[in-house]
């Protein structure tokens, strides 16, 4: 796999250093360095849409503000093209932070309409500022000049060429990094992010800022290859373009964006040849019949499913030979190719091809991962020697939380006793989930505050909450589900990397050590959990039972001395309880202080040393287990009479 | 009424049945038990089209059902109450009972005549008539699994498919779920049952399958497995 790796690149870097000199039309190589300027900004545009899963339409106005920001300073100054590019980055990445403004409060079409006007303002703003950027007429610049040389096309092909590479190379380590599983896990499930420490606020911004600072450099080196830049360039239809490139090409690959970039770049072109749409039309048809055909032996497809992408192919290679002019038609037939792709390949070109050749491949076994077993070092807390103080750890006083007329808390105390097991039961609807939510900060009580180790945690923000102690699980699993188990947990010990961005551009020997440090922490943790054979398991594959054993380590992850674990038992068998109450007693003797929320009577009183009762927001009892089990209260709001033995 | 015949499903590359055979006759309870990541959930699914069979047969009442999608096999009478209970968080709990009877308002009958329905479901679930108007995303845990259990009911369906009723409701629902399904029992329904709490729903059923890694290890009158001393070991907590 490794070698397989690095002859792809050595093939991939000898292809673009060899492209100018084996096609020396100039057409073409000012084609090929539009399509590794367009791959600059879609590596970008890759982390907002794909990773942090956010939609921009802005990124043609953030290419703009870098065009211009570069065409500018060139045109008003002089300034020279190594002092002009790192300013676009700058000046966009500024403007990158404010299009994430809105993105922190709404998702989705909003988000979209949003941006969408963000972009629109961008171009008229370049249109009406006719004192700085000289409006309609544009701006025309020179190629740079390096030592009083002037590079002509194929020199300056050779420095996109390079920037495009350590564009490749610099966004592919933030998003294997820590910062890349960060914006995934904001993605997935923003609520569990907060709740593992990382800010979901801080990361969607520095996604935006990243994003945009890449865009500015498309935009810089866009302004130098063109020698002419004017603000139609920069509309609505050129964002619509870099989304539908990142979406054909392949979202979450670096590939994919290349792909895209190429596609875009290269299509509306190729089909101005009548000719050569042809051919293209009808080794689509064949490809797409053979494609098919395979399915169809293989029984993996209907003809009913088959039928509409075949027909369309074919009808299409039979409409080309029959067109005498291409000109008219260019356009719609480049947006029925893109339906096509959109509808049929969702996974995007690289996508399609990665799951066709994983058919031939055989899967890979995981037996190799169980058996570094033996030297796997075992999980453990630093709070193991905590000094256990005489007061308690989490105090609730008085906690009123209150939705429109609804009291979900009406007034409650708790006080939770540093390394005990504290059980939390109630009907459904009790409030037992919202008094989870409180303690997190997840909602901000309406009266009432919040102690923790002697100090107040209300009104602080979820992720620094969660940095100060406290974790916890979900009741409905909140796992980040197109990540790996072992992604999920690395997530959680985020707090470990005190790297910055350019120890991860760089891979310096910090980043590379506190990285090996959580991946064997990461390890050890799933160890503990019994999850290690399923590590590179996508989560949301993970059975139900499985998913929320990966819960509990993503929340140890944080090292927490007080960990909320909210129904850990709902989806498990009887049989697999005897080991979670173990796992659980295992936690606490390590020092770490449990809240139990959970309806198996067996669970919670076999493990609690104290149990509080809710009901209707109120707590109506609270004491040693079987105290609590023989209240009459108890018995009538929350037991019933038969109180079967589960 | 519901026959499966040596079915495999499973999701993309991973196969999780490896050719199972279950029969569902006409007013029982049949159960489905076996432990975290069996396929009992996986073989819901498949029967109610949510995935396609790789391989099997599905047949309802005599007829043929494998591979349509899910809305075609609901109009054909098989109700699926998922796990986890999805129910429609933003509409009240009337339009989800109401909705779970899509498919019987027809052009011979624009109303429906769901009404008495409705009625007898409400009277199965009084928790659920004292909040007919509430938004049912505001519901309890409890009470969302009750109104995802009603909308299968008005399905009027030859088969209910229930997928782990008790699944997060407090000891005395858990108790309440066991009576209505009891009750549904008596009145002649077919149900298809996947439930953790494995004696509870042993003392339910008539009759017991047991899923080990996608296979049926064991099967049997539900009386007999409960007394089965490797059913016990591993599945009814000893």
């Amino acid at each position: 796999m490794k070698i397989k790796s690095y002859f792809l690149i050595v093939l991939g870097l000898a292809a673009l250093g060899l492209f100018p000199v084996l096609v020396p039309n100039p057409y073409y190589v000012h084609l090929v360095e539009t399509i590794l300027i367009y791959a600059i900004l879609l590596f970008g545009l890759d982390i907002v849409v794909g990773y942090t899963g956010q939609v921009s339409l802005g990124h043609a106005g953030l290419f703009g503000v870098g065009s211009y920001t570069a065409g500018v300073l060139f045109f008003k100054l002089g300034l020279p093209f190594l002092l002009a590019v790192p300013a676009a980055i700058g000046v966009t990445a500024v403007f990158g932070a404010v299009l994430a403004l809105p993105a922190l409060r709404v998702t989705g079409p909003y988000l979209a309409m949003v941006t969408l006007a963000f972009g629109t303002i961008i171009q008229i703003l370049i249109n009406e500022m006719t004192f700085l950027t000289e409006g309609p007429i544009g701006i025309k610049v020179a190629k740079p000049i390096f030592f009083g040389h002037k590079l002509n096309e194929v020199e300056y092909f050779y420095v996109v060429a390079v920037l495009m590479v350590l564009a490749l190379v610099v966004v592919h380590r933030i998003l294997k990094s820590h910062l890349g599983r960060a914006f995934e896990a904001l993605r997935d499930s923003p609520v569990a992010c907060d709740c593992m420490g990382v800010s979901v606020y801080r990361y969607k911004v520095y996604a935006f800022v990243i994003s945009a600072g890449l865009a500015g450099l498309a935009g810089a080196l866009y302004t130098y290859s063109e020698e002419y830049i004017s603000p139609n360039t920069y509309n609505f239809e050129l964002t619509i373009l870099f989304l539908l490139a990142v979406i054909m090409g392949g979202r979450k690959t670096r590939s994919g964006a290349l792909i895209g970039a190429a596609i875009v770049v290269m299509l509306p072109s190729l089909l101005s040849d009548i000719n050569l749409f042809r051919v293209i039309a009808t080794a689509l048809a064949v490809g797409v019949a053979a494609m098919a055909a395979y399915n169809l032996m293989r029984k993996t497809r209907t003809v009913r499913e088959l039928a509409v992408p075949v027909l369309a192919t074919v009808a299409m290679s039979v409409f080309s030979f029959q067109l005498e002019n291409i000109t008219d038609w260019r356009l719609t037939i480049f947006g029925l190719m893109i339906l096509f792709v959109v509808y049929y390949l969702q996974d995007g070109v690289v996508g399609f091809a990665r799951d066709f050749l994983a058919r031939f491949v055989r899967p890979k076994t995981h037996a190799s991962v169980g058996s570094s077993n033996a030297n796997l070092r075992r999980w453990t807390s630093t709070h193991t020697n905590a000094s256990a103080g005489t007061g308690p750890l989490l105090e609730a006083q008085q906690v009123l939380m209150q939705f429109g007329g609804l009291k979900a808390l009406n007034r409650v105390d708790l006080r939770v006793m540093p390394g005990t097991v504290h059980g939390l039961i109630g009907p459904n609807g009790s409030g037992k989930s919202t008094m989870m939510n409180v303690l997190t900060g997840i909602y901000q009580p309406t009266a009432g505050q919040v102690l923790f180790n002697g100090h107040s945690v209300t009104g602080q923000t979820p992720a620094s909450i969660a940095l100060s102690g406290i974790a916890r699980t979900f009741q409905n699993v909140q796992l980040f589900g197109e990540m790996t188990a072992t992604d999920n947990v690395l997530v959680s010990l985020h707090h470990i990397y005190k790297s910055n961005i350019v120890d991860v551009m760089l891979g310096t020997t910090r980043y590379r050590r506190e990285d090996a440090a959580a991946r064997e922490q990461a390890a050890s943790l799933l160890d503990f959990v019994g999850l290690t054979a399923m590590s590179q398991e996508q989560a949301r594959n993970l059975p139900y039972g499985k998913q929320r054993m990966l819960e509990i380590a993503r929340a140890l992850g944080l090292d927490p001395r007080l960990l909320l674990l909210d129904e850990p038992a709902a989806g498990l068998s009887p049989a697999d309880l005897p080991e979670l109450m173990s796992m659980v007693q295992k936690v606490r003797d390590h020092g770490i202080t449990i809240i139990l929320i959970e309806h198996h009577m067996d669970v919670v009183m076999g493990i609690s040393d104290t149990v509080s009762v809710l009901d209707f927001g109120q707590k109506i009892a609270e004491g040693k287990p079987a105290d609590v089990q023989s209240n009459p209260a108890v018995i009538e709001a929350y037991l019933g009479s038969g109180a079967q033995a589960h | 009424m519901l026959t499966i015949e040596n079915l495999q499903a499973g999701y993309g590359k991973v196969q999780v049945l490896h050719g199972i055979s279950i029969q569902v006759p006409q007013g029982k309870i049949v159960t489905l038990i076996g432990s975290n990541g069996a396929g009992k959930t996986t073989t819901m699914r498949a029967v109610s089209g949510m995935i396609k069979p790789t391989a099997g047969k599905i047949t309802l009442a005599g007829v043929d059902i494998t591979g349509l999608d899910s809305h075609q096999i609901a109009k054909r009478g098989l109700a699926h109450s998922p796990e986890g209970r999805r129910v429609f968080p933003t509409l009240s709990v009337l339009d989800n009972i109401r909705l779970g009877a899509f498919v019987r308002y027809t052009k011979a009958r624009p109303q429906g005549d769901i009404e008495s329905d409705l009625q007898k479901a409400l009277e199965l679930f009084p928790r659920l008539k004292e909040r007919t108007h509430q938004i049912a995303g505001t519901l309890s845990g409890g009470e969302q699994q009750m109104l995802a259990m009603a909308r299968a009911i008005m399905l009027n369906p030859e088969v209910i498919l229930l997928d782990e009723p008790s699944m997060g409701l407090a000891p005395i629902l858990v108790e309440e779920v066991f009576n209505i399904i009891s009750r549904l029992k008596g009145e002649g329904v077919t149900m298809l049952l996947v439930e953790q709490f494995a004696a509870a729903a042993l003392k339910v059923a008539d009759y017991g399958y047991v899923l080990e890694n996608g296979r049926i290890s064991v099967h049997g009158p539900a009386d007999q497995l409960k007394d089965d001393p490797a059913v016990k070991a591993a599945y009814l907590g000893g």
